[in-house]
């Protein structure tokens, strides 16, 4: 059922310009070299993408058609309204 | 039209009849029935839609036992269909009277004008999304244009609820959008896009693109084309054909693929 889920959700992300963010792998309690592996290649392409565009608010999210003065660089370490929330994937 | 209506009242074929019914100049629902046939004189035909299905499955909900016949569409025959799958009426409950259709990529023919292609302003077209456009054709943008384009329709939402109420295959007792660990409810404005993934990810294996949630939008949001790349998605990867299909979708049943022979299952999987 997971599998299911995240291969739908991995195909429906992109559709809305979120691709690549998402993962999906079984590594047992056994396995370090896998788990570093994965996390370290995993860590590096998302990276690569750059800050979750999720990470700034909706408002913010207007700056980036430029329709106002650009934001300052955001930090994807949260959603910048005052919530706990933390970015996922930044 | 009337005859039929007349006919099916009057054997017994079914017990109330749902269609429509000019009122101020406005076309309603409404319930013709045995007791009152001298009012199938009002009973109209015309490009209104409503999820006349959504309303026979609440009143089937209260009195299982009635038949209840409705002036439908492809539309209403292929959420006819979900709800059955989805053991929200059983088969034969509902009957249907077919007039003509509207033009969906699940069935080609005929027109239904509320469905009509609209022309939108220059803004939308440069930031947002044209609500006319295919699921291809969104696949030219790039990933930073999508985003951008989905957020300045998604930050558009006035979280009316009315793309869910309308929806004829939206059933669930409790609705995840009114539930504040998944999204936060009651302010304004909702979280996006997480209000709108729920919303399409629950539309997997379940939306019959009728189309009435874009219609019912006050924003014009494309909703349709979200949950045409969902079941385009469901199509793709599990072979389901949402709305046509009386197998269980994919998401039902635990396991890879879907068995053709399903088990009855527990709603909340
Ligand atoms: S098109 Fe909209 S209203 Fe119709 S079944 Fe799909 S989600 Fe529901
Ligand atoms: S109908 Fe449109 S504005 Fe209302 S909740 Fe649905 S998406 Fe938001």
């Amino acid at each position: 059922m997971t599998k299911k889920r995240m291969t739908f959700l991995k195909e429906l992300l992109p559709f809305i310009g979120l691709g690549g963010r998402l993962r999906l792998e079984w590594i047992s309690s056994a396995e370090a070299q896998k788990f570093v592996k994965v996390v370290t290649e995993f860590t590096e392409q998302i990276r690569n993408l750059g800050p979750n565009p999720l990470a700034k608010t909706y408002g913010d999210s207007l700056d980036s058609l430029d329709l106002a003065p650009a934001p300052s660089e955001a930090t994807g370490s949260g959603c910048g309204c005052g919530c706990s929330k933390a970015a996922a994937g930044a | 039209m009337k005859d039929k209506v007349r006919d099916w009242l009057e054997t017994g074929k079914v017990d109330l009849f749902l269609g429509y019914k000019q009122v101020d100049g406005h076309p309603l629902p409404h319930a013709f029935s045995k007791e009152n046939l001298a009012e199938l004189g009002e009973l109209i035909v015309s490009p209104a839609r409503y999820a006349l299905e959504k309303l026979a499955t609440e009143i089937l909900a209260i009195k299982p036992a009635l038949k209840i016949g409705i002036l439908g569409r492809d539309c209403n025959q292929r959420a006819v269909n979900v709800l059955t799958v989805h053991q929200q009426i059983s088969p034969g409950q509902i009957q249907i009277l077919e007039v003509n259709c509207c033009p969906s990529p699940l069935r080609k023919h005929a027109a239904c004008s509320t469905l009509q292609p609209q022309t939108y302003g220059a803004v939308k077209l440069e930031l947002g999304v044209d609500n006319n456009m295919s699921v291809a054709q969104m696949d030219q943008f790039d990933q930073e244009s999508l985003y951008s384009r989905w957020m300045y329709e998604f930050q558009k939402c006035l979280k009316c609820y009315g793309c869910r109420d309308i929806c004829p295959v939206c059933f669930c007792k409790e609705c995840s959008l009114e539930n504040n660990d998944l999204v936060a409810t009651g302010g304004l404005p909702p979280e996006v896009p997480l209000f709108h993934l729920i919303r399409a990810v629950h539309m997997a294996g379940r939306c019959v693109d009728c189309g009435l949630c874009e219609e019912a939008c006050p924003v014009d949001i494309p909703l349709r084309l979200l949950y045409r790349k969902v079941n385009g998605i469901v199509k793709d990867l599990f072979g389901y054909e949402t709305g046509g299909s009386h197998e269980q979708p994919p998401f039902s049943l635990l396991g890879e693929s879907t068995p053709p022979e399903a088990e009855p299952h527990s709603k909340a999987v």
